[in-house]
């Protein structure tokens, strides 16, 4: 239900960012630009926050293969993105959660869901986000959705 | 008429005699000095239901065939009880029986007595009493089981044990998770937990009067005791570090479990009624799922230090830690059965999750069961059975039991969806 509302939100947000664009005033989503970052735009909920992180980072999961909890390419450049836009809402509270597969066992998922959380609070403390904005928790294989390998960036507040 | 009912019952015993000589047990009904009423019912009538239980329980096990009991054809009188006619029984096949008494006392309460006999040696094997009250009889006759259990296999009954598991209801981030417990005959279910909160891996001490389990309540996961029949909870540790895989040790005075920091996960003990916990491992791979040996001296767990997930046995205070599972695949979630001489483990591979069995010293591991989702065994108080979770072919997780000797799974009948099952001690 709630990731519904996410992504209904970031349609929403899509769909003004395109108004916006043909009103004349073309605007490229920016991804990791330090010290040209466009300013931020006011925003309130945290409903509105979350489609507006989600418009603007290309998403907030990251993903990894088999037991590994190293970052690709791929998730660095993601997570660099995410990092720049929580620097510019130094408000915003988030929890870094990690997940393992469903073929992992119990207790070894719970444990490699923490490592990988730990893995992307560390990557966003290095690219300058707060620390005390950050909470690393695990959530094993207890809450699986599709591909579960994944570390879920959740706005909190 | 006589003759013919012998050779019948003669008949039925006979093929699983036949089969490694399973002893077979005669179980008449129990008797009273004197029928008398009592707030469960008179004591006869208590007496009889008690018998059908006793020889339901000890059917449900392999090692012990129970004859069916007859309340009329096997009536036997008070002073028998100490004193039976041996060759009676024998003629009926049975190399053992068991004898009791429900007795009602003037406290209002009951004495139930039970003895069992070799009765080709004519010789008393083993002999249990206790006071009740009359609602609690089903529980003495759980001990008279057990004792029969006992003189017949060396091994402890599983009849007064307690099951505790995860009852799960609706799907995904709606998921109500509530701890239960019960009897393992499915009575007096209970639940420990309101389901407000995600929680898993409940874990029952010995006795299976405390209960250790994982809450995710506050964000972290961390594990909670809580005492079965009252609500007072605490933390076991008071760190904001995530702790999880709670295990009892054998005395049920230390509790081996995980803890979480900075993202490397190593293995902890602390004392079960508070205080500061020791660390036993400090390898940067993850370790976790301890379970203590049955001495309490040694310590078996998990680690991937070595790049895949096998099996480890170090001292009770993190000495001497040393592989042991070497037979190729994945080893994980181990437990040290309760007579010391195997271990249960999840076997992870490419294609699923199974449950399997391996000597104490990690040798001779064989796989019991087929997949692909089973996981999470726990010994029987017999050492003969195993209780574990299976995610069936529907999606539909359930808790299942599965003995040594093999065989297809049994389903465990829960209210719910069940998972995580543990399984406690016999009780004393």
């Amino acid at each position: 239900m709630m990731r519904a509302l996410t992504i209904a939100g970031a349609l929403a947000a899509l769909a003004a960012t395109q108004a916006t664009a043909q009103l004349g005033a073309p605007r490229v989503v920016q991804r990791v630009l330090p010290g040209r970052q466009p300013p931020p735009p006011a925003l309130t909920g945290i409903d509105a926050l979350r489609a507006d992180f989600l418009a603007r980072t290309g998403g907030n999961i990251v993903y990894f293969s088999g037991d590994s909890y190293g970052l690709v390419p791929g998730a660095k450049t993601n997570l660099a993105a995410q990092a720049q836009w929580l620097r510019q809402h130094p408000e915003v509270v988030v929890r870094v959660e990690g997940h393992a597969s469903t073929l992992d066992t119990r207790d070894h998922a719970l444990a490699l869901g923490a490592r990988r959380a730990h893995e992307v609070r560390d990557f966003l403390v290095l690219m300058g986000v707060p620390a005390a904005q950050l909470t690393a928790v695990s959530m094993g294989k207890e809450r699986p959705l599709g591909a579960n390998s994944r570390v879920e960036t959740v706005l909190v507040r | 008429m006589k003759r013919l009912i012998v050779f019948l019952v003669a008949a039925i015993a006979a093929p699983a005699a036949a089969q490694q000589a399973v002893p077979v047990i005669a179980v008449p009904p129990l008797a009273s000095p004197a029928d008398k009423q009592t707030s469960a019912g008179s004591t006869l009538t208590i007496a009889w239901q008690a018998t059908e239980l006793i020889a339901q329980d000890l059917r449900t096990t392999s090692e012990v065939l129970a004859l069916p009991p007859n309340q009329q054809k096997d009536f036997y009188s008070y002073p028998e009880v100490t004193a039976p006619t041996f060759s009676r029984w024998r003629a009926k096949g049975a190399k053992a029986l068991l004898t009791g008494f429900v007795q009602a006392r003037a406290d209002g309460r009951l004495a139930v007595g039970c003895y069992v006999y070799d009765t080709e040696k004519g010789t008393e094997l083993g002999r249990t009493g206790f006071v009740v009250a009359p609602d609690d009889w089903r529980r003495a006759a759980h001990k008279c089981s057990g004792l029969a259990y006992k003189s017949l296999t060396g091994s402890p009954g599983i009849f007064d044990t307690r099951i505790a598991y995860v009852a799960k209801s609706g799907f995904g981030t709606a998921q109500s998770t509530r701890i239960a417990t019960m009897d393992s005959d499915g009575l007096n279910h209970a639940y420990a937990t309101s389901g407000d909160t995600l929680v898993t891996t409940p874990r029952l001490s010995p006795d299976g009067d405390t209960l250790a389990y994982v809450s995710f309540g506050g964000g972290q996961p961390h594990i909670v005791i809580g005492d079965i029949g009252s609500n007072s909870e605490r933390p076991l540790v008071g760190t904001a570090l995530p702790s999880f895989s709670p295990r009892f040790s054998p005395d049920g005075q230390r509790i081996a479990f995980s803890m979480t920091n900075g993202g490397n996960t190593d293995i902890y003990v602390a004392p079960a009624n508070g205080g500061y916990p020791q660390r036993l491992t400090t390898s940067p791979g993850i370790d976790t799922s301890p379970s203590f040996s049955p001495d309490g001296r040694s310590i078996l767990f998990e680690s991937d230090r070595s790049g895949s997930q096998q099996l480890y046995v170090m001292g009770a205070d993190g000495s001497n830690q040393r592989r042991i599972s070497f037979g190729g695949g994945w080893y994980a979630a181990p437990e040290w059965s309760p007579d010391g001489e195997m271990i249960a483990f999840t076997s992870r591979g490419n294609d699923g999750l199974r449950i399997g069995v391996m000597k104490a010293n990690g040798s001779d591991p064989r796989v019991l069961t087929s997949g692909p989702r089973d996981e999470g065994p726990n010994w029987a108080a017999s050492s003969r059975e195993l209780i574990f979770q299976r995610i069936d072919a529907a999606g539909r997780p359930g808790i299942y039991r599965v003995t040594l000797s093999g065989g297809e799974p049994r389903k465990v009948t829960v209210p719910q969806d069940a998972a995580d099952p543990d399984w406690s001690g016999a009780r004393e």
